[in-house]
This record gives C-alpha cells, structure tokens and sequence, in this order.
C-alpha cells in the first residue's frame, strides 16, 4: 500500500505531459479524456476514500499549478471525485470492480462530477441551456474517459491486484 | 474529551477531511489574483514546460523545422497584409489620410511552438516555448497563418501559457469587416459568440470577423473567424451572432507572438477621462 502512495504520486507527472502533448491528438470535437481523472478512481479503489480524497486535492493542485487554469478550480472537482470513488472501496469487490464494466461506470460517475463542478467555477454563460452545457462539458468528455479507461483494465495484470 | 474526538474522528473522518479540503479549495479559489499566486503558478509551469518541450520536440520533424518556421512566418505576414489592405478596402482612404491614421502594416513576430496544450470546454490554454527571455509579455496576441488563436496570459523565463479564444476568461472588442459593428466576443463553453448586439443590428452569415481597433487588448485587426449569422434571442433588445473561428486550435502546433501590448498610456487617459469629475 505505501508503495501505491508513491507511485500515485511520481506517475501523476509523465502523465501529466502525455495528457498535455499526446492526448490533444486524439480529441474529439475539442472534447478530451481525462487521463488523470482514470488514476485517481484507479488509486482510490485500492487505498479507500480517505486517501482518494486527498489524491484529487493533490492532483487538483498540481494540475492547477502546471496548466495555468485558475487555481482551486481542478483542485475542489477532483477532492470531489475522488471522495465519490471512495464509496466504491471494498476489498472484497475489489477484484469485481476491476475486472468488469463496473470500473468504467464509476469513472464515468466520477469523470461526470469533476467535469461538471469544475464548469461551474469558471465563468459560465448562462444564456446558454444548463442542461446542453451539462450534456456537453459533463456526459460527453465523461464517456470518452469512460471509454478510454477500458484499454487500462484490459492491459492491466489483473493477479497483482489480488495479490496487493 | 479526547475519547470522544477520536470516535467523532473515526466515524466521521472521511467527511471531515472532504469538509477540510474543499475549505482548502475555496480559499485558493479565492487567492487566484495575488501576486504571490501567480507567481508560483509561473514558476510551476515554467518547470514543467522545460520536460513537455523535450516530449513535444520528439513529435517535431527537425530537418523541415526550420523550413516551416520559415513559411509560417511569412504566412502570417501576408495574412496580415492581405488583412490590413481588406481593412483599406472597406474604409475610405481619403477619410484615413485626413485623420492621419498611422500605417501600421509591419508588426514584428516573434516565433514560439505549442509545447502543450489544456484543452477543456472552458478554459482551453497553449503553452509555448518561448517567454521573457524573448521578449514576450503578457496581453501580446498570438497568431498563426489562419488568425488569432489567442492572448498570453503568464510568462516565465522561457515559457509562456497562452489564453486561448476558446476560454471563458478572455473577452475581446471585435467587429464586423463588412458592416461594421462592434461587440464584445467571449467563449460561451461550446461556442464563440458576439454578444449584446442590438436587434437591428446587420451581420450575416459569412462576414469576416476580425479584431476591433477600439480593443485594449488587441488593437490591430486580425482575423478571427467567419460569422454564422445572428442566433435571434427572444427575450430582451440584444441579438447574439455565433463565430466559427478560421483558427484550428487542435492542430495549431507553430505559432507566432505579435509583439504589441495594451498601451498603459491610452488606458490611463481613457481611464482619467470616465473618473473626472
């Protein structure tokens, strides 16, 4: 478990670049996956909700810092989405998360959350419909990282998840 | 006392702390404007740029680089001479001479790349690998080939982070090139949009927007995007018109910096004649 502490932190960085260089390439319509997003529910099944809440701080933090967007904004979305992730801590169900399509259910409940309180700290229009904005800045990019964190578990060695 | 903060603690600790960090958050929110602030977000981003510069350079084709920097450079000035003799065009010359408007047809560019880039549906931001060591300061436009693709924001040493039109925080004087109306243009969250237009106002479908002289920010005009007609808002006496930007923010990887910024000496007089009394 402290091992994961470490490694949730030092693996933040390099994906961090390939969020800001790599991932642009693969957007959609200017709507991206949140790769960052996917590490955090990742970490937070393994360590519970105490220790994911204090990833998306730390995560929102950094990512604040290093992107230039205004800073707090990541850091309160992603405090929340990691506390949500909490809920789904369970050793027992750990492996089921993991394994199945209920690990991409909770990215996307968690992704959806992030996207959706970091829209409305920033100044929003809102001449525009809340439920298009919602759908458009919350559901869409929420699938995408959806989506995307199914190569992960596929790729990912499903016995040394048991084994930790 | 002790016994029961510690069950409180553990009954409750996974609130207290969600509790402790979103007041951490708020606070933070609300620090954003401190120089302080800024000033450690300038030096994050600048260290972290140094290694996304070394990622982005692995994607850059270093024998026809220089050849493209090259084209690019003299694209964009021609975009921007084609851009000032359609201004000619419209206005009348004779007008011009009497007014003694200066000829403001040579702006000088500084090259720079997209070493990264934060693309959300808010607050699309650029990094690029160019800063104070060359010359660059924050409110100086940022152009490619095809138009404005936005305003530099923060600046370190070597970096900069570019606020780019799709951002709900930038907000810009733009006009009409064939009817000549003026308006604020902001990033909506899915669109851009000229907003706060009186009904009767006339901009159709496919007339150039560029950059308004009466802006602050951006004083020449530049190319921003093509007009998508007026969107007929029911309620109230304004109309809004949506813009389709000519800029692809996706794909922009070389760009160049105009080196211009908001004159302190236009704002101060401006800002002494609304506060006389």
């Amino acid at each position: 478990m402290r091992s994961d502490y470490i490694w949730s932190i030092v693996l933040f960085f390099p994906l961090l670049i390939i969020q800001t260089t790599i991932i642009p390439f693969i957007s959609i319509n200017g709507i991206t996956p949140d790769l960052i997003l996917i590490m955090l529910v990742f970490y937070t099944i393994r360590n519970g909700q105490v220790y994911g809440t204090v990833l998306g701080f730390v995560y929102g933090f950094l990512f604040d810092l290093i992107t230039g967007s205004l800073l707090g904004s990541a850091m309160l979305s992603k405090t929340i989405a990691g506390f949500i992730a909490g809920y789904f801590t369970n050793e027992n169900k750990r492996e089921i998360y993991f394994k199945t399509y209920i690990f991409i259910l909770i990215v996307f409940l968690c992704a959806v959350v992030d996207l959706i309180i970091n829209s409305f700290f920033s100044s929003i229009d809102l001449n525009t419909s809340i439920g298009v904005l919602l759908f458009e800045q919350g559901v869409m990019p929420g699938i995408y990282t959806a989506v995307l964190s199914t190569f992960i578990i596929l790729f990912y060695p499903k016995r040394s998840i048991i084994e930790n | 006392m002790f016994r029961s903060l510690t069950n409180v603690w553990e009954n409750f600790k996974e609130y207290i702390v969600l509790v402790v960090l979103i007041i951490v958050s708020l606070i933070t929110l609300s620090l954003n404007q401190k120089p302080a602030a800024k000033k450690i977000k300038s030096l994050a981003f600048g260290s972290f740029a140094a290694f996304t510069s070394v990622i982005s350079d692995v994607f850059d084709i270093s024998g026809v680089r220089s050849e493209n920097e090259k084209l690019r450079k003299l694209n964009a000035e021609l975009m921007l001479e084609v851009s000032e003799l359609r201004k000619y065009g419209i206005e009348n010359s004779e007008l011009k001479q009497l007014l003694s408007l200066r000829d403001s047809s040579q702006y000088p560019l500084i090259p720079a790349a997209i070493i990264s880039k934060s693309l959300s549906r808010l607050q699309n931001t650029f990094t690029l690998n160019a800063g104070k060591n060359n010359g660059l300061k924050p409110g100086m436009p940022v152009i490619n080939d095809q138009g404005l693709l936005g305003v530099v924001n923060s600046i370190s040493d070597d970096f900069s982070i570019v606020q780019t039109l799709k951002n709900v925080d930038l907000k810009l004087t733009v006009k009409d090139e064939r009817s000549g109306v003026e308006g604020i243009m902001k990033w909506n969250g899915s669109e851009l949009v000229l907003g706060d237009i009186p009904k009767t106002y006339d901009i159709q479908p496919g007339d150039r927007i560029i950059t308004s002289q009466l802006s602050s920010i951006v004083d020449i005009p530049i190319p921003i995007g093509m007009s998508l007609g007026l969107s007929n808002v029911e309620t109230g006496i304004f109309n809004e018109a949506k813009i389709k930007p000519y800029a692809d923010f996706i794909k922009a990887e070389h760009v160049f910096v105009i080196s211009i910024v908001e004159s302190k000496q236009k704002s101060g007089f401006e800002l002494n004649f609304y506060n006389r009394k």
